[in-house]
């Protein structure tokens, strides 16, 4: 189908404990709404978005993953083809930030090794109910050498910036793999005359 | 005759046909020959498609253009199709029956040179005639074969329809809310020169190039008759030699004569021999321009040498396109057709390497020397220096390119200003003076600058009298043209919204179909009784879907022990399908379920996949009854009631328990089906009557379970068969043989008492029931009920299952050998007896 709208396309990943706001997140980000009710997810729903990063527009398919405990095993399944992977926990639950650590480990053992990671503490408007801080979170993502952000789906917090910076890290690496490849280049047909001053000078 | 009841409510607009809504897709000047409806076929899948014959005015050509819907038809907006395919009905175009198909009188395909073929089905209804549509596809070929082949055809129009994405289908339609005008400032200037350079001085052209009262933005400058020594006329001589230093040193005086109050540089220069264009813009601008190309159309001597012709420079400021030509056409009074001729030919040779020709640019500049010559009248033609205004006009009248161009037979749709100056044609070199030599050649207005397109006003257009060294003045037009360019601030926010809704469109438009439920609950399931579940699923999104279950990582889409149907379908708009799932607990997947209990809570996870969608993960459960066929003889002797009374969960718990301790010395299960045989007497002669017959199970197996899973105080249910089948099942069925971890140690040991140590190395309810087999085989070979090597093959298979030592050539006969160690009563003397149930009363154990 003559239907290509993105020069990029990227995958990304999201997982998580089940309740962590992995759907709200996607949902955030995608549609740009909020639902305070719980859908657990059963099995992997994808959404698309594309984004403007450096002049290039970048499709990013997210795949949200069921965050329950039985669906874990089977959803590894789905690392493999991810460039990126949202980490993601909820600062009000202590058990999803523990299971970080547990999350990274299948990180390790399933995923692409290039996979550009981020850790997500989700839910940062709720400071009341708060129980993981904020250096908590720092401190993992440091530890692993990983991007960290604290976001909110609900209050719309560092959602947005979250994907970016992400898919920003995968235009990186990916960036220096293809040839800078511009489509909108000045050609100049200069096929019966010598060069001259200030005919070379392109630009995008 | 009328017919009341066909009249249209007042009010209510015609139901728009599909026709009217795929006509909204083109532009004006593109017309729908034919719409049919077809299916493309893609290997086997059939995809509707909407095929459209149009025909384009301005390129003069005939396309299909093959559609998808983005939703199941009828077409309710033009917003449901998207362009799939494009075939450009060039010689390269063909349609074909294809004979091959299985349905081929309703089968075609199209293909062109870069594409296809497409293979295309139809029903042959009336609302899709295919002989119209073929019709009109052959005429449309014949009128193509027929072309001119001089005539100004092309397919760019198609380019707005190929490969163009959604995105920018969906920019260029709101175009008009980021588009703005802005001014911007041409010079456009023309002289022939003569051949006499281009004068002394830093700046020799200021006053004819740096006299505006505002920079211009865009300079274009046509020159002529470029000094060209003639024996070097032949084009490629004068490319290589003399002329470059000459085209830069005019290129250089010009960029000293341009207006001063603005940087330049050249953008483009184009020579062909002695007529040279050059495109100079202000540095400001430059990176504006995202596209230049250059072009050269030879004429002159056998329309070849390039002696005269047309030069040409495209661009694209922001978004309007700008072409200028500078052209040299044909010399001397009479000739208007040759100067007719020259032109049609530099309009039809000036394709420029993208395809886009003149006609396809917005803005269009031409200068040149035309030579277009004033034939009438004598006498008027040599007006005074201070000639008026009514002079020129009445001179004009005569004027061949107005004249010429009145009649249509050049510059169509070209503008040119009003002439307020002197002829710039002939003068004395150096002076004011009209020719004063012998030859008397009459005045005339050769040097002209015309334009075309939209949004362009002319400021001004003159001559320059003092820059007298060619034979010629030299001329200029200033234009204002309102550049089409786009509101950075405006387009980002309209690429944003159509980014947006093209998502938003992508993400609504999913495929989607809803399961009844995603966790299927077999209930109670026990060994040997196999049961099913069905589930729906429906799709009620508003495009057809394909599911299939996806394969795991075992590279099955389930768990043995399940079997799903279909595994794959297609589901119609508001349709749904039942899936059956069949659960069988049978000889061949008891281990691996009891394996999975162990570890899971569910008998397995299926992934429904959906076609361009998501996943859907389907839990499967329910309560495996236990039984204590399966179950290692270690977990047997740990129970303390009957198996039937164990939940999944207890029975989980006991399969896991690892601890020595155990609640009987021999599985009771085991111990009461050898006391069943021993006692039948010779009844259970040829219980076991081969290796395989523990797979096929009778009809009475069930009850013999349910006799012993529930410690029945009821009679034995079953006859010897069955029992001689449940006991090489209860044997057979665990995980792990009878006789591991020592199974390849006892294949190779031939003596007794080696044997026996491993034996004696074997857990206490493995060793005793294996102990007490030997005991129960050895008394019925000796009774004679069994036949020793039979049933030393089938045990000795079972007892020492091994995945490896079965690819061992002699695996089989060292099995054999093996039990006959301990059943073959001849042997047993050669022992040392030490088996524990002495040899003295061999039966004494089996006694309950």
């Amino acid at each position: 189908m003559a239907k290509k709208t993105y020069d990029l396309l990227f995958k990304l990943l999201l997982i998580g404990d089940s309740g962590v706001g992995k759907t709200c997140i996607l949902f955030r980000f995608s549609d740009d709404a909020f639902t305070s009710t719980f859908i657990s997810t059963i099995g992997i729903d994808f959404k698309i978005k594309t984004v403007e990063l450096r002049g290039k527009k970048i499709k990013l398919q997210i795949w949200d993953t069921a965050g329950q405990e039985r669906f874990h095993t089977i959803t590894t399944s789905y690392y493999r083809g991810a460039m990126g992977i949202m980490l993601v926990y909820d600062i009000t639950n202590e058990k999803s930030f523990e299971n970080i650590v547990k999350w990274l480990r299948n990180i390790d053992e399933h995923a692409n090794e290039d996979v550009e990671k981020m850790i997500l503490g989700n839910k940062c408007d709720m400071t009341d109910k708060r129980v993981v801080n904020k250096e908590r979170g720092e401190a993992i993502a440091r530890e692993h050498g990983i991007r960290f952000m604290e976001t909110s789906a609900k209050s719309n917090i560092n959602i947005e910036r979250a994907f970016c910076e992400l898919a920003e890290a995968i235009l990186d690496k990916t960036s220096g793999r293809e040839s800078a490849e511009n489509p909108e280049r000045v050609i100049i047909d200069r096929r019966n005359n010598e060069k001259a001053p200030g005919y070379s000078k392109c630009c995008a | 005759m009328e017919t009341v009841g066909d009249s249209v409510p007042n009010g209510t607009a015609p139901p728009r046909t599909t026709l009217d809504i795929v006509k909204e897709r083109f532009k004006e000047d593109e017309v729908i020959l034919s719409i049919f409806d077809a299916y493309q076929i893609i290997g086997h899948e059939y995809t509707n498609r909407l095929l459209a014959l149009v025909s384009s005015a301005s390129g003069g050509t005939f396309a299909i253009i093959a559609f998808s819907y983005l939703r199941t038809p009828p077409l309710t907006t033009v917003n449901e199709l998207i362009i799939n395919k494009v075939f450009a009905i060039d010689s390269s175009f063909q349609i074909r029956q294809d004979s091959m198909g299985s349905i081929n009188t309703q089968q075609f395909d199209l293909s062109t040179a870069e594409d296809g073929p497409f293979k295309y089905y139809y029903f042959p209804t009336e609302s899709s005639n295919y002989e119209d549509f073929h019709a009109k596809i052959t005429s449309c070929q014949r009128s193509m074969a027929q072309y001119d082949p001089e005539a100004v055809l092309n397919f760019r129009w198609l380019n707005d329809y190929r490969q163009i994405g959604e995105v920018k289908q969906e920019l260029k339609k709101r175009e008009s809310e980021y588009i703005v005008y802005e001014d911007i400032h041409i010079f456009c200037a023309t002289w022939n020169v003569n051949n006499k350079p281009c004068g002394d001085g830093e700046n020799p052209l200021r006053s004819w190039l740096g006299h505006t009262a505002q920079p211009p933005d865009i300079y274009a400058i046509g020159l002529q008759e470029l000094y060209a020594p003639a024996k070097a006329m032949a084009y490629e001589m004068v490319k290589t030699t003399q002329m470059g230093g000459i085209e830069k040193t005019w290129i250089d005086k010009i960029m000293a004569s341009l207006h001063p109050d603005a940087k330049y540089e050249v953008l483009g220069t184009q020579r062909l021999v002695a007529t040279m264009l050059t495109v100079i813009v202000r540095q400001q601008i430059r990176p504006q321009i995202t596209r230049c190309r250059l072009k050269t159309v030879a004429r002159g001597v056998f329309n070849a040498l390039g002696n005269k012709g047309g030069v040409g420079i495209s661009l694209q400021l922001n978004e309007g396109n700008l072409c200028f030509i500078n052209s040299h056409l044909a010399a001397h009074m009479a000739n208007v057709e040759e100067r007719n001729a020259d032109y049609n030919a530099i309009v039809q040779g000036m394709t420029f390497d993208d395809g886009r020709t003149i006609s396809d640019h917005d803005h269009i500049f031409w200068v040149g020397d035309l030579n277009y010559r004033i034939q009438e009248p004598p006498g008027q033609q040599r007006p005074g220096p201070m000639s008026d205004a009514q002079t020129y006009e009445l001179l004009l009248q005569y004027d061949q390119l107005r004249q010429e161009m009145q009649r249509g037979k050049c510059f169509e749709g070209y503008t040119e200003g009003d002439i307020k100056f002197r002829p710039t044609y002939k003068y004395d070199p150096g002076t004011d003076t009209y020719d004063s030599s012998e030859k008397q050649r009459a005045p005339a207005y050769c040097d002209r600058v015309l334009w075309k397109g939209t949004r362009i006003e002319q400021l001004a257009y003159n001559s320059i009298m003092e820059i007298r060294q060619s034979d010629h003045k030299p001329v200029y037009a200033v234009f204002r043209v309102k550049i089409k360019t786009r509101d950075a601030v405006k387009y980002k926010r309209v690429q944003e919204e159509v980014l947006k809704a093209v998502d938003k469109r992508e993400n609504d438009n999913q495929p989607q179909i809803n399961v009844e439920k995603t966790v299927i609950d077999f209930g109670s399931v026990r060994f040997n009784e196999p049961v099913t579940q069905n589930f729906t699923v429906f799709n009620n999104c508003p495009l057809p879907v394909d599911f299939s279950f996806k394969e795991k990582d075992i590279h099955a889409i389930c768990e043995p022990w399940l079997h799903v149907d279909p595994r794959h379908d297609s589901l119609l708009i508001d349709s749904a399908r039942s899936i059956r799932l069949k659960m069988h607990v049978s000889v061949r997947t008891i281990a691996g379920l009891l394996r999975k209990i162990r570890q899971s809570d569910n008998f397995d996870i299926l992934i429904l996949h959906v076609e361009n969608g998501r996943d859907i993960f389907i839990t499967v459960t329910g309560d495996y009854q236990p039984s204590c066929f399966g179950l290692s003889m270690e977990t047997m002797c740990r129970t303390d009631r009957p198996l039937g009374e164990y939940t999944q969960e207890q029975i989980k718990q006991l399969i896991n328990d690892d601890s020595p301790e155990y609640r009987v010395t021999m599985p009771r299960e085991f111990f009461l089906l050898i006391d069943f045989l021993y006692k039948q007497g010779p009844k259970q002669e040829g219980a076991f009557p081969s290796y395989d017959s523990r797979q096929s199970l009778g009809s009475q197996f069930n009850l013999l379970r349910d006799w012993l899973d529930s410690w029945s105080d009821e009679p034995f249910p079953v006859n010897a068969e069955t029992a001689a089948q449940a006991l090489l099942l209860l044997l057979d069925l665990p995980e792990q043989a009878l006789l591991e971890p020592f199974v390849e140690d006892l294949l190779t040991c031939s003596n007794k008492s080696r044997a026996m140590d491993y034996i004696s190395l074997l857990s206490p309810p493995k060793r005793n029931v294996f102990m007490h087999l030997c005991m129960f085989l050895r008394a019925g070979i000796e009774s004679q009920y069994y036949d020793l090597q039979q049933v030393a093959s089938i045990f000795g298979r079972i007892l020492l299952r091994s995945g490896e030592c079965t690819a061992w050539m002699d695996y089989h006969s060292r099995c054999v050998q093996f039990m006959r160690l301990f059943i073959d009563n001849d042997m047993e003397s050669l022992g040392n007896g030490n088996d524990g149930a002495g040899s003295g009363d061999r039966t004494a154990g089996l006694q309950a």
